[in-house]
């Protein structure tokens, strides 16, 4: 085999030469990342990765050292899914007379990392793959990159057909292929180009997200439409925009939305979650801090009945107040301020302006005082009237919710619940829409409610078929 | 140009380049975010042949809410409200996804025409009509189709009942009730006036007590 003083005629030796060229040429051009070096003086580097079409189980076995050739400690210590193995790096030269009459001679194979222990065996199969007159190159490059090579090598579970590879320290080595394995999907993943469904535009991978569930869409898109849900509290739809996501109610995990949104957003995305979740107890009440807003659970151990059940405390900033009034605590007896000076403002109101009366009060609290309570009195009961007019409250979390256009079916945002926003009766998800088809009910045939002005609709007089 | 614009200008194009599908996005005035689409009533319904048409406003934050859509077009469907083309599709609401387009939209629009789902009625007295009586509610979702979608009446249905269109009730086809047309023919107006302007006025089921008398008289005298 090793005989280098093979004489062939200068005819043959220009053909080879051609066809040497040929295949150097064509390999280039299908596998470029595969090749590391021009032909200098017949040798040529070649790194080829290993890509599984799917991820594969590798088992990885403690070899030892008195059968280094087979797999007599079967004890796998470490198995990991793979989609890519490290580059096998061979250098090899190209005899005057290969393709003809000689086969490349492998100079070396190495395996990044030593992950391959059988490096001779895999030296005879691919020598043996070489027919005289063929070339053997792009054989060999798809043979190793495909990782065929390794059911050649009978390293290959023949019942379950994952991959058996022996090391001297599998657990050093698990790490190191696990780090391959993702390193070179991100690459690869940032060099490809995704079509984003939000934007309607394709960008570079590096630009892109893929979510937990295998949708990609571009960060700005992603970033555009998180941070207003963030910023409008709608934490429900902080997920993966795809339609069958969204009707899935998938949400997204706090890494996705670490990578997507700033900082802030985070901790206002975390913050929203629990409040959410608190928000399903009604017993619990926010402190009327303002700079605090923690949730404050209900006492257990009082006595309900008592006026001590209208204490609660912050556990955060420490501050006691009345659950009915929202106020600094004042006494287990007194009654609620609040209801003291509506009462004060309900009689300044009554009597007639310029009054002795008015003058009285006016003169004990002070103008200036009586003139913000009357002012904050009728705030409040304007807000009071257009929540009552405009808005209806959720029977599940009592958030007001405003109707802009739509049939009255509603949805509560924050806690799903369904509900008739006429009447607001709690409506079964399953069936929302019996509560407006049943002769003789309030909200019969009222799921739209008329609009005078749209009964302006006139036939198409003279319509133009199109 | 943010990315609002950006994205409906781009879906307009697409709509524009797709031949296939049908649908149609126009402008309605200058602005890009008030739209028009259109699209034909899909074969094999009663919807056949008419052309309808569909607000579009495009809100701020699109496409992260969803588009408004309602029905120009005076639809005779189940799910889609007589009075005032109002949809309550899930999808215009919350299974509303960025991902949709107005074209998707529209195509949803398009096959909710084909399979109408009288259990989740949007309009109580249509759904009734269609439990009842399938075929005198395809008598009057066809004529709707014709007067309104221009659509081509029920002429096109040939060979099948070419009596029975001899026979067949004004009043039911319109969506009317007998009785409100013989009171106000019983004024002295014309019984084809009256149906005229009873269907125009929509005078049917809940919206008979939202409509005066005098308001139906004063459009009998104009």
């Amino acid at each position: 085999m090793n005989n280098p003083e093979l004489q062939i005629s200068d005819a043959d030796a220009h053909e080879c030469q051609v066809l040497q060229k040929e295949e150097f040429d064509v390999l280039e051009s299908i596998y470029p990342e595969c090749i590391s070096s021009q032909i200098t003086e017949g040798t040529l580097k070649l790194e080829i990765p290993i890509e599984f079409e799917e991820p594969r189980n590798v088992n990885l076995t403690k070899d030892c050292p008195s059968s280094p050739t087979t797999m007599s400690c079967d004890r796998p210590s470490e198995s990991v899914t793979l989609s890519t193995l490290p580059s096998l790096l061979i250098e090899l030269t190209l005899p005057p007379s290969y393709p003809l009459y000689r086969p490349p001679q492998l100079v070396s194979i190495r395996a990044t990392h030593f992950w391959l222990a059988r490096i001779p065996l895999l030296h005879n199969a691919l020598t043996n793959m070489w027919n005289p007159g063929e070339g053997a190159l792009y054989q060999w490059v798809e043979f190793l990159r495909t990782g065929d090579f390794l059911q050649n090598l009978d390293l290959v579970s023949s019942i379950d057909m994952s991959i058996q590879l022996s090391h001297p320290s599998p657990h050093i080595l698990a790490p190191l292929l696990i780090a391959y394995d993702t390193s070179s999907k991100s690459s690869h993943f940032s060099q490809n180009s995704y079509p984003c469904s939000i934007c309607l535009t394709s960008l570079k991978g590096s630009k892109c997200l893929e979510l937990t569930c295998g949708h990609i869409f571009c960060r700005t898109c992603l970033e555009d439409f998180w941070k207003m849900c963030i910023e409008e509290g709608d934490v429900g739809r902080v997920g993966c925009p795809d339609p069958d996501c969204v009707k899935a109610g998938r949400e997204a995990v706090e890494v996705e939305v670490a990578r997507v949104v700033t900082d802030a957003g985070v901790k206002r995305w975390r913050w929203l979650r629990e409040k959410r979740n608190l928000d399903k107890d009604p017993t619990i009440i926010h402190c009327p801090v303002a700079a605090c807003q923690a949730p404050v659970m209900k006492p257990t151990d009082v006595d309900q009945e008592s006026g001590w059940g209208r204490l609660r405390q912050c556990s955060q900033c420490f501050f006691s107040f009345c659950a009915f009034c929202r106020r600094t605590w004042h006494g287990p007896i007194t009654p609620c301020t609040i209801a003291h000076s509506e009462k004060l403002v309900l009689e300044y109101l009554a009597a007639e302006e310029g009054s002795a009366e008015r003058h009285t009060i006016e003169k004990r609290f002070g103008r200036a005082n009586v003139q913000k309570l009357v002012l904050t009195y009728e705030e409040e009961k304007a807000n009071k009237e257009w929540l009552h007019a405009s808005t209806m409250e959720c029977p599940g979390c009592q958030c007001h919710v405003e109707k802009s256009l739509g049939c009255n079916h509603m949805t509560c945002w924050k806690c799903r619940q369904h509900f008739c926003y006429r009447c607001g009766e709690r409506l079964a998800p399953s069936d929302p829409y019996t509560h407006f088809s049943i002769a003789g009910k309030p909200c019969y045939n009222k799921l739209f409610d008329f609009q005078a002005e749209d009964a302006d609709w006139q036939p198409v007089e003279g319509f133009e078929m199109i | 140009m943010d990315a609002r614009l950006r994205r409906v200008n781009k879906e307009i194009a697409d709509c524009k380049n797709d031949k296939t599908s049908n649908i149609r996005i126009e402008l309605i005035d200058e602005s890009p975010f008030h739209l028009k689409g259109s699209f034909p009533g899909p074969d094999g319904t009663p919807y056949e042949g008419g052309h309808f048409e569909v607000d579009i406003v495009i809100p701020e934050s699109y496409p992260f809410q969803p588009v408004k859509m309602k029905f120009i077009t005076k639809v005779y469907h189940p799910n889609i409200s007589s009075a005032s083309g109002a949809i309550c599709l899930d999808i215009l609401k919350d299974a509303w996804s960025p991902v949709l387009t107005l074209k998707s939209t529209l195509i949803s629009l398009q096959s909710l025409l084909c399979s109408p789902e009288p259990n989740d009625p949007q309009d109580a007295e249509v759904a009734k009509h269609y439990s009842t009586s399938k075929s005198s509610f395809e008598d009057t979702a066809i004529y709707w189709t014709q007067i309104y979608a221009g659509g081509p009446g029920p002429k096109e249905k040939k060979g099948k009942g070419s009596s029975r269109s001899d026979v067949r009730d004004e009043v039911a086809i319109a969506g009317l009730e007998k009785a409100h047309v013989d009171q106000f023919e019983a004024l002295g107006f014309q019984r084809s006036k009256v149906i005229d302007v009873l269907r125009r006025l929509n005078y049917r089921g809940a919206n008979v007590a939202q409509i005066t008398d005098d308001r139906v008289v004063e459009e009998l005298l104009k």
